[in-house]
């Protein structure tokens, strides 16, 4: 079985084996990204930048939560405000893979800049296990390209150094809870973020749409797990979806969005089954979706699994 | 143990690899194209799936020499089972009715794969082709109600072929039928 004691002192002396003064980190507060940080802390001290990226795209208050969770390591922890640059280049973009790309490559070069700013040579990454294996390459046939994987630009300046990548999600969590994480039990969130949960062109106003329509979706769930209910998911979230139906709101014709609800079971992403919610959730969740956000009024649950589906939309 | 997964590409391989450490085999991904000299200190063999119409290929990497030449243990997993069965001498397709995701299997004949498992069992898949005869020298060990041949064993060798992804979580005696496998590898 998985020692994830053995894992970290290997994984520290690997990174101070590899890394040659400073390293950067591109951090989410996701949790492979704060085991990969924390393990390099362990390592490198004051010598790993941990550089957040706020695209624009992130859930609601994560930038807080990011900034709160960094600012109890011992590292140098690097704030970074892109949202605008993020929303200019996806404007007119609807193609899933472009967006990843897109967003890859912006990610990349603002690492970059802030390498040469901090004149660090090397990149440590979160990358698990699922990230490099769905990414294709070779042989393999690509599902989606991961932010962190095939979204990099061919021209890299800058050593990667990836201490998680044989490891699955489970085995992630459970360094996590070793060393103390306060992330180990959070879902996964995707690097490209909110950007994926939108079907199609992405703006402003659906970026809010779909962000409260997942801060509702979250919030219900993990009442639930709390209250006892449900067991907990291994994640869940709303998709705005590009089409549009008609409703009636206070004897008024309304013709709005849709909202897809998905939640998953998995231990690992690789396969992945819908969750049997109740019925009584999942109604409290389409009432406050559709009550609270006023350009939603037609709220769906997807019951696909993995294979033949994927946990994302995009 | 030391056992090579051999990788055709699959979306899973690394969940092969990853099961057999699990369970105390000393497993090593390596390509296809790897020549078989440097696969010498096998106890084991498991050769992944891959992308559709790989397994209907003539020739799948080295797998053809490995099936030939080796005399280990070769577990042969979608793709491969595809393979494995067109080399000795069956036929695979494209399958009328893929599978994807939640079947059920049937176990006809427990042999080594199945020994202490349930006749009925929740499998998962995802394929897109499939055998369609078995070789002559092959034996059918389970079905599902859109594909007959889900698991096969050679009649004499140590050579098994599974359809559905005993390596993924969602299936349920998947780390049992590993160690089965195995344990053959032990005699």
């Amino acid at each position: 079985m998985f020692d994830a004691a053995a894992f970290v002192k290997e994984a520290v002396e690997e990174i101070k084996e590899k890394v040659k003064g400073k390293a950067i980190i591109a951090v989410s507060g996701g949790v492979d990204s704060s085991v990969a940080a924390k393990i390099g802390s362990m390592a490198l001290g004051k010598n790993l930048v941990a550089v957040y990226v706020d695209t624009g795209l992130m859930r609601k208050g994560e930038s807080e939560f990011v900034r709160n969770l960094y600012e109890k390591m011992d590292l140098k922890f690097v704030p970074v405000d892109a949202k605008e640059e993020f929303l200019a280049a996806l404007k007119g973009v609807s193609d899933p893979e472009e967006k990843r790309k897109i967003i890859g490559e912006k990610f990349i070069r603002i690492f970059e800049r802030v390498a040469k700013e901090e004149e660090a040579e090397y990149l440590i990454q979160g990358t698990i296990a699922p990230d490099w294996i769905e990414s294709g390459g070779g042989l393999r046939d690509t599902i989606k390209s991961h932010h962190n994987v095939g979204g990099l630009p061919e021209e890299m300046h800058l050593k990667i150094v990836e201490p998680l990548r044989n490891l699955y999600k489970d085995e992630v969590r459970q360094v996590a809870r070793y060393l103390g994480l306060e992330v180990a039990e959070r879902q996964p969130f995707p690097g490209p973020g909110l950007a994926v949960r939108i079907i199609g062109e992405i703006d402003e106003k659906k970026i809010e749409v779909v962000r409260e329509a997942c801060a509702i979706v979250e919030e219900e769930i993990e009442k639930a797990w709390k209250d006892g209910i449900i067991e907990k998911p291994w994640q869940y979230f709303a998709v705005l979806l590009p089409v549009r139906s008609v409703g009636v709101r206070g004897d008024v014709r309304a013709y709005g969005y849709t909202i897809a609800i998905r939640s998953v079971d998995s231990i690992d992403a690789m396969t992945a089954s819908y969750s049997k919610l109740p019925h009584e959730l999942l109604e409290r969740m389409a009432t406050r979706i559709t009550n609270e956000i006023k350009e939603v009024n037609r709220v769906v649950y997807d019951i696909s699994n993995k294979p033949p589906a994927t946990i994302e939309w995009e | 143990m030391k056992v090579y997964v051999i990788d055709n590409g699959g979306q899973w391989t690394h969940r092969e690899w990853r099961v057999l450490r699990y369970i105390g085999a000393d497993a090593e991904i390596v390509a296809n194209t790897t020549p078989i000299e440097e696969l010498s200190d096998a106890d084991a063999l498991v050769l992944s799936g891959g992308a559709p119409r790989v397994g209907l290929q003539d020739k799948l990497g080295k797998c053809d020499e490995y099936l030939k030449y080796m005399d280990v243990p070769i577990l042969g997993i979608c793709a491969g089972h595809q393979f494995m069965a067109r080399f000795f001498g069956g036929e695979a397709a494209p399958a009328k009715v893929p599978e994807y995701g939640k079947v059920e299997i049937e176990v006809v004949e427990e042999d080594v794969l199945f020994r202490g498992l349930p006749r009925k069992m929740i499998v998962w898949e995802s394929h897109n082709d499939e055998v369609t005869r078995l070789p002559s020298n092959f034996i059918l060990l389970a079905s599902s109600p859109n594909c007959k041949v889900q698991a096969m064993r050679h009649e004499s060798r140590p050579l098994f072929g599974l359809q559905f992804h005993p390596e993924v979580e969602h299936t349920q005696y998947g780390k049992e039928i590993f160690q089965n496998f195995l344990e053959e590898a032990k005699k």
